[in-house]
């Protein structure tokens, strides 16, 4: 008996260290750096306190990197439910056994792929020149279409990328959790002369809410990590206007200036807001 | 009539997402007089000279062994952390389990680039700098946390009858994890697993910050191909890119089977 005691103890505790070890540790330190002069191409470092901070305010660049990031946490959450529940809802409704896991196994691949190779071979689909989308266009007007390079359509274009790796996931997790639900109640609606756009908005979809928000919830945190998709398609470009967070913090550290103290303190800030916002979304769903 | 369109329309979205996928592959024997022509070329002489120079190129194959070196390692690290841990949550829920669990969670909430950047300093400062042991204990951060959680529903699944007739048995709290539970999960744990490997294998942000020549991955290596100057070699670069799809698509029934296992009545 004592032993079915102790077993929590023996299996968590060395997890739970470990894990604190690895993320407390740099949090900590991301936070120090933060409060320093430190840069890529001098060894030393003073302690300069809030100076970082108080500049990124005044930085009309971080600024603009939030609102894009904003805008593409608002852009790729919405389609990507919106892409998902109506896919998962026709696969559902729509086909038979040996079709659906045709599907599923074909929507499950755009996720599978690393999100560089994804962002590569839309890159080259978009490619104004040679590119496989953009060939209709300029087939049919003789000119050229250039997405990546247009300040106000990139974005899209990226986001369009993100929905294409995480809707179909989705519309297969929505598709599962559609067939999970007792049929009963689908029956009754059904029995009730409901069609079948409604027998989804009045009764399967309010059944699976908390499943929906949790979706919602998991992927506002994955559409965070916008970096692979930018980075490879266009660096933040044209201009600024694709510049999301990390993309503005990793070029400040890395690229541009070596501000690495800079870019922590970014970073840090990133970091608050999504602690603070995702902890307090997480605890009022639960 | 509706069941007809609906069917279509799903083909259709099948078609978006083989269409690419199967053109980034046929590119990938094209030299780049059939690549690079404005109206999409079907029939060409396909040429095998890419694959051979991404499999011949001494930098990939470096980047294939880092990426199976570091990807297999923090996998291991992550299940013999993290498949006790779920065990003991799925098995011994009290007030604190639901803590650890929100816990492991909020460890996705942390921005790569804020762990990567004083990670950077910490592994130059001990010298462990672009080496695939500094990535191994960065990703095991990633590895134990899912699969902490996707292990978590393998483990609800067994069915608790079987774990006291082994009680019954004479078999102790341990031996039923290692003798009963393990082997009885084990389908959905491999999917669980095979998730993280995806997860590692496809990680880009960390890799680019904490390596620059021996650890580089195959993520880096390929994203670098792209960078060659004016004339990009889209053949060479379309083949690097389906030589590191492969493995991940390679898990597809696996983790297939995981969902299906996961989302399943609970009731089994």
């Amino acid at each position: 008996m004592k032993q079915r005691q102790a077993l929590p103890y023996t299996f968590i505790l060395p997890t739970f260290v470990v894990l604190a070890i690895l993320a407390f540790v740099p949090t900590i330190y991301a936070v120090i750096i933060s409060l320093q002069d430190r840069t890529l191409s001098a060894p030393g470092a003073d302690f300069v306190w809030f100076k970082n901070y108080l500049q990124l305010f005044g930085d009309r660049r971080f600024l603009n990197a939030l609102w894009v990031s904003l805008k593409w946490e608002v852009i790729t959450v919405t389609a990507t439910m919106a892409v998902a529940i109506v896919l998962g809802i026709l696969m559902f409704d729509a086909t038979g056994p040996r079709m659906r896991n045709t599907l599923t196994l074909i929507f499950l691949i755009p996720v599978l792929l690393p999100r560089v190779c994804a962002a590569f071979v839309w890159k080259f689909a978009f490619h104004p020149l040679y590119g496989l989308v953009t060939y209709p266009y300029r087939a049919l007007t003789g000119k050229t279409l250039d997405l990546l390079a247009d300040p106000n359509a990139a974005i899209f274009a990226i986001a369009f990328v993100d929905v294409w790796q995480w809707g179909f996931f989705f519309a297969v997790i929505i598709l599962k959790l559609l067939e999970a639900l007792p049929p009963q109640p689908l029956e009754a609606a059904r029995l009730d002369h409901a069609k079948g756009w409604q027998i989804h908005y009045f009764v399967s979809l309010p059944m699976l809410r908390t499943a929906l928000i949790s979706l919602v919830f998991v992927k506002m945190i994955e559409s965070l990590r916008s970096f692979d998709l930018v980075y490879v398609m266009t660096r933040g470009g044209p201009g600024v206007s694709t510049e999301t967070l990390d993309m503005y913090a990793f070029s400040q550290g890395f690229i541009e200036s070596g501000k690495i103290s800079y870019a922590s303190s970014m970073a840090v800030i990133m970091m608050i807001v999504t602690l603070v916002g995702f902890t307090l979304l997480w605890k009022k769903v639960k | 009539m509706g069941r007809t369109v609906s069917r279509i329309v799903l083909w259709l979205m099948a078609a978006l997402v083989l269409g690419p996928v199967v053109w980034t592959i046929i590119n990938a024997f094209k030299l780049n007089v059939d690549l690079l022509t404005p109206t999409p070329k079907l029939f060409f002489n396909p040429i095998i000279d890419n694959v051979t120079y991404v499999l011949g190129r001494p930098s990939v194959l470096q980047g294939l062994i880092n990426s199976l070196v570091i990807c297999i390692s923090s996998v291991a690290i992550g299940v013999v952390f993290g498949l006790p841990t779920a065990y003991a949550v799925a098995r011994y829920p009290n007030r604190w389990t639901e803590e650890i669990q929100f816990f492991v969670l909020s460890l996705r909430f942390m921005p790569p680039v804020a762990v990567a950047i004083p990670l950077m300093l910490i592994w130059l400062g001990i010298g462990l700098y672009d080496s695939q042991i500094a990535l191994i204990i960065t990703y095991s951060l990633l590895t134990i946390s899912i699969t902490v959680w996707l292990a978590i529903p393998g483990f609800q699944r067994v069915p608790k009858e079987i774990e006291e007739a082994a009680r019954v048995d004479g078999y102790d709290a341990y031996a039923v994890f290692f003798r009963v539970a393990l082997p009885v999960a084990m389908r959905t744990l491999l999917g669980a697993l095979a998730f993280s490997f995806v997860l590692v294998w496809n990680e880009f942000l960390m890799a680019l910050m904490l390596t620059t020549s021996s650890a580089k991955t195959l993520p880096i290596v390929a994203s670098e191909m792209s960078q060659l100057g004016m004339n990009v070699p889209w053949g060479i670069l379309n083949a690097a890119v389906v030589l590191l799809s492969l493995p991940p698509l390679l898990l597809l029934g696996l983790l297939s089977g995981f969902m299906n296992s996961i989302f399943s009545n609970k009731s089994r």
